[in-house]
């Protein structure tokens, strides 16, 4: 038993695929149109490429009340690891992308968390050394 | 950077707008209740979201049309008065632009495959997610962007 692949909930999988690639960075591996919806997904070029993120559509009103419960609470539904967090920070800020917390010391890591544009919030976290 | 607060207005405004149906929701009040000039409330509103208001507002409406298309008996006309469209042209535009087609064609197709709870992993095998729907007939594109 192996973890391949995770998903994160979207409103919009045009949109989704849109920020997940040409804002956040990755690189789409999957895209099979399935009735009206894609089983849509990306990895990083950064590696492992063979971990998966799926773009799930939200289209069920359970997950849309999910999604939306924890983003106004500021929770995070998933988070992705950066080598440069406030490089990282800067980089987004600079395509517009608003942040619902900067750069924080938190622990063993530095976080902040972004507002993805599909209903999500994200956090990056860098480990600290 | 967008404060607790801040998020938490935010997500009130698009409940609002959602909420709002057949009535018109002011922009000018919803930037205020956020601490924002209507310029800039726009603007956050739209990079956090992905949509503006105005595009959330509409597609809450052309949603609440999909539900009567489909729960009721009412006219396309009615429909598109009852939910304030300025006329049936702007309303059968609208609804042709982000379903990918006319109202009274949705609802001759989509009675036979209704929108229902899905299963996303369902996607991963490439079958069509609903066992009964006949995606051959379904309505391309009927409930994009939800």
């Amino acid at each position: 038993m192996r973890i391949k692949l995770t998903s994160i909930f979207v409103e919009d999988q045009a949109r989704a695929l849109a920020f997940y690639t040409d804002v956040l960075g990755f690189v789409k591996r999957q895209d099979i149109p399935v009735g009206q919806y894609r089983w849509l997904s990306v990895v990083s070029p950064e590696g492992p490429q063979d971990l998966e993120l799926s773009l799930e559509p939200n289209a069920n009103p359970a997950a849309r009340t999910y999604q939306e419960a924890l983003f106004k609470q500021g929770i995070p539904l998933t988070a992705f690891e950066v080598d440069d967090l406030d490089g990282e920070y800067r980089r987004l800020r600079g395509r517009g992308v608003v942040f619902t917390r900067e750069p924080t010391d938190t622990g063993p890591v530095r976080i902040a968390i972004l507002a993805d544009t599909c209903g999500n919030l994200v956090q990056l976290y860098q480990k600290r050394r | 950077m967008l404060d607790r607060d801040g998020l938490e207005a935010l997500c009130r405004a698009r409940a609002r707008l959602r909420a709002a149906g057949d009535e018109r929701v002011r922009i000018r009040r919803l930037a205020a209740e956020s601490g924002l000039s209507p310029h800039h409330f726009i603007r956050r509103f739209k990079a956090v979201f992905g949509d503006t208001p105005h595009q959330v507002a509409v597609r809450a409406r052309l949603e609440r049309a999909k539900e009567l298309l489909l729960d009721s008996e009412e006219s396309v006309t009615g429909i598109s008065l009852r939910l304030g469209f300025a006329s049936l042209g702007t309303f059968s535009a609208r609804f042709a632009r982000e379903v990918g087609m006319s109202p009274s064609r949705f609802r001759r197709l989509a009675v036979r495959s209704r929108p229902e709870a899905m299963s996303c992993l369902g996607l991963m095998t490439g079958e069509p997610l609903r066992p009964e729907s006949n995606f051959e007939e379904a309505p391309a594109r009927a409930i994009r962007g939800h």
